[in-house]
């Protein structure tokens, strides 16, 4: 180009071919009119890339495929309006991972696409981004991974959102605070990631322990990009608790469990976070993993209707996908979907809302119901788990535990 | 050329614009809702890309800060939005950001090359963990709720936004002060020995460019509802005005513009017809970008026009 620029004719043209683009852009081609029904539609926005792709891909995703395979292997689910079985279709976006992209994309499912039904984003921080477009088109929005103390205020003011996660005070840390004090635990230190979920989970823990007498003598964030934990397992081996707790994620929770080990930090009882419950912990640890305590919401011991969904879910798979904590819970909400599009014998979201809101379901979990937008916690099969013997025991609360909870955990092994 | 033809080009270019600008005003009446959602981040991403460019195209210093000032937009937003009329909430995102960026670039606008870019990057983490550490501290909130605004409005806000922005960038580069900035561009010290005030020029200029990234993030988060310190300072958003401006080509102001709407359309067909493969198309496109075309796509366009118009400078 010319070393003076632009002349002002060449700016504007410019401005003219940018302007025409940008319209002719966001003219493109709309989605082909609707056919006569003959399907559901079902539409998602997913971190397919970006950091929580790989959350995405292990969470959600492995139980809403396995389950839309189920429901069209036997037809589809059965419509009364349409007089028969309509099969589901998958439309599934890539929001990479970002939560603006997600909303437009959300948008673009309900207005443009007009899919059916709405299934969840990945996160909780997505989740509260997406809950309130799906309430204010009127869409049903059962959540599934993410959930938080947050949520439980909004809810009332958004009435098609249920989420059926489980999560601190709902009712994971109340529990926790009675086995450990049962078993004689007077002092925890609590190490915990500075983001939503460890504020949270740390907050909670600082009301339900002293509340059983269990007495909190460390308390420490980490910064979510720090690598090196070894300065706060020393410090907390320092303060020899019974109890220690990492509210964190596997970023933090593995390499918090080989430093314990290295520095042989052995506490009666080591809680980590969101990265315990996940098959992949035993099989990289091994018998190292044996006694360490995590959430969970199930074990395929409990019903027939557990080990079934255990074996559809894992079979021919390998065991690091495991998830006793989260999958059971996703699944039990895809099955109240289902069961209530059929109750309503319609794709109406109004009515299918108040069949959720108000009715009770019969799901993996046994009898399942939202009370408040919420999972009922009385339906949870399981709030705190325990690697014994190298099985993923729920040993709390005792109503459900297939385990007796080991106290004090085991040495880590030599060598 | 003939005398007549000229003529009619010069009355034919400002009506031609002002058709452009005409287009996109009376965009929502004759388009769908979700269309009007889909020119608003694209018109998102062409305010960051050219802002970008305002300053670090003539000067040359390369700023990974836009996700900073952007962030500091939506978080005026969240913070304001229930209370605040929509149009003052967006004018103080701009204004809160022209004044961190004037102290930022006060201090450190002497750095050069490689550090100042650096340096900006860090802004953004530095930004992030700090409000991280003060929300948790001294407002016990994790994440906020912003308060929701139509789409109409959001589409026209962010549209004026950009017509502002234009203008600005016109009367910049026409002016004493747009030469001023490509001397710097050209060579610092020799700028400064012919009375350049350097330092003054670079800083304005930063900070003002950082007023339409402001605004650009306040605008934004009426649509995103709900932020945490992780989704406002994602330095993605650095990177992606960045890499928009440079597919666009930097040696010309519609460059930016160009790349930036393209680039976020492109994007937003790949995501949504082909969401499995979406990284992998997208990559190869930037490869095929930085490989054969350095001057981005306006490089591209000029030397296309020149081959079929000819000219003073066309290829033999």
């Amino acid at each position: 180009m010319a070393a003076g620029g632009w002349t002002r004719r060449e700016f504007l043209r410019g401005m003219v071919v940018t302007g025409a683009g940008l319209a002719l852009g966001a003219c493109a081609p709309k989605a082909t009119p609707k056919p006569a029904k003959d399907k559901i539609v079902v539409g998602m926005s997913r971190p397919l890339s970006g950091p929580l792709a790989v959350v995405g891909d292990s969470a959600f995703r492995p139980v809403y495929e396995t389950f839309v395979k189920e429901v069209n292997d036997a037809g589809g689910i059965h419509v009364e309006e349409y007089g028969k079985k309509l099969p589901i279709e998958l439309l599934v976006y890539d929001d990479k991972s970002d939560v603006g992209t997600m909303t437009r994309l959300t948008e673009k499912l309900i207005l443009e696409d007009k899919v059916d039904f709405l299934w969840p984003a990945c996160g909780t921080s997505f989740i509260f981004a997406q809950a309130p477009l799906a309430n204010k088109y009127g869409y049903v929005l059962i959540t599934a991974e993410g959930g938080a103390t947050t949520i439980k205020d909004m809810l009332p003011s958004l009435p098609y959102v249920f989420v059926t996660l489980s999560f601190s005070d709902w009712y994971q840390l109340p529990v926790l605070a009675q086995l450990l004090s049962k078993k004689g635990a007077k002092t925890a230190y609590i190490a915990y990631i500075a983001d939503l979920h460890g504020i949270e989970y740390s907050g909670v823990a600082g009301i339900e322990f002293p509340k059983v007498g269990i007495e909190i003598i460390g308390l420490k964030s980490i910064p979510p990009d720090m690598k090196d934990l070894s300065p706060i397992i020393r410090e907390a081996k320092a303060a020899n608790p019974d109890v220690f707790c990492c509210f964190a994620y596997p970023d933090q929770v593995m390499p918090a469990t080989a430093l314990s080990m290295e520095l042989d930090f052995n506490p009666k009882a080591w809680v980590g976070g969101p990265c315990v419950n996940f098959g992949f912990y035993q099989t990289t640890f091994g018998p190292a993993a044996e006694g360490v305590i995590g959430f969970t919401s199930f074990n395929p011991k409990q019903s027939d209707a557990a080990r079934a969904l255990a074996e559809k879910l894992y079979t021919g798979k390998p065991k690091e996908i495991q998830d006793y904590w989260g999958h059971p819970l996703y699944w039990a909400g895809l099955e109240v979907w289902k069961q209530a599009i059929e109750k309503a014998g319609s794709l109406d979201q109004a009515k299918i809302r108040d069949i959720i809101a108000t009715e009770r379901f019969q799901t993996v979990l046994g009898e399942t119901w939202f009370e408040g937008g919420l999972l009922s916690k009385d339906c949870h099969t399981g709030e705190i788990g325990q690697w014994i013997k190298g099985e993923y025991e729920v040993i709390g609360p005792e109503k459900w535990a297939t385990a007796e909870m080991v106290y004090p955990k085991p040495p880590w092994p030599k060598g | 050329m003939k005398p007549g033809r000229a003529y009619l080009q010069k009355l034919g270019g400002p009506g031609l614009t002002l058709m452009a600008l005409a287009l996109l005003a009376t965009f929502p009446l004759y388009a769908s809702v979700y269309s009007m959602t889909l020119l608003t981040d694209i018109l998102m991403f062409v305010v960051l890309a050219l802002s970008w460019a305002l300053f670090s195209a003539p000067t040359g210093y390369i700023s990974l800060a836009p996700a900073a000032f952007f962030g500091v937009g939506i978080y005026t937003s969240a913070i304001l939005g229930r209370q605040w009329p929509l149009l003052l909430t967006i004018a103080l995102g701009g204004a809160i950001s022209f004044c961190l960026a004037l102290l930022v670039g006060a201090l450190t606008l002497r750095l050069k090359g490689i550090y100042f870019a650096m340096f900006t990057f860090g802004l953004v983490e530095l930004i992030k963990h700090f409000w991280l550490w003060f929300e948790i501290r001294f407002t016990g909130t994790r994440g906020r709720f912003v308060a929701v605004v139509d789409q109409q409005t959001i589409y026209f806000t962010m549209l004026a936004s950009f017509v502002l922005l234009l203008l600005t960038t016109h009367l910049i580069r026409r002016s004493r002060w747009g030469l001023a900035l490509r001397s710097i561009g050209e060579c610092e010290e020799a700028a400064a020995h012919i009375g350049v005030n350097v330092n003054a020029l670079k800083t304005i200029t930063f900070a003002i460019s950082a007023i339409f990234m402001g605004a650009a993030g306040a605008i934004i988060a009426t649509r995103w509802t709900y932020v945490d310190p992780y989704i406002a300072f994602n330095p993605l958003y650095s990177f992606m005005a960045v890499l928009m401006a440079l597919f666009g080509g930097m040696g010309h102001p519609y460059g930016p513009v160009l790349g930036a709407a393209i680039f976020a359309y492109l994007e937003e067909v790949l995501l949504t017809r082909f969401p499995y493969y979406y990284m992998l198309i997208f990559g190869v496109v930037l490869i095929i970008t930085v490989l054969y075309l350095p001057e981005g796509l306006i490089g591209l366009m000029m030397r296309i026009r020149r081959r079929v118009v000819g000219g003073p400078d066309a290829p033999a």
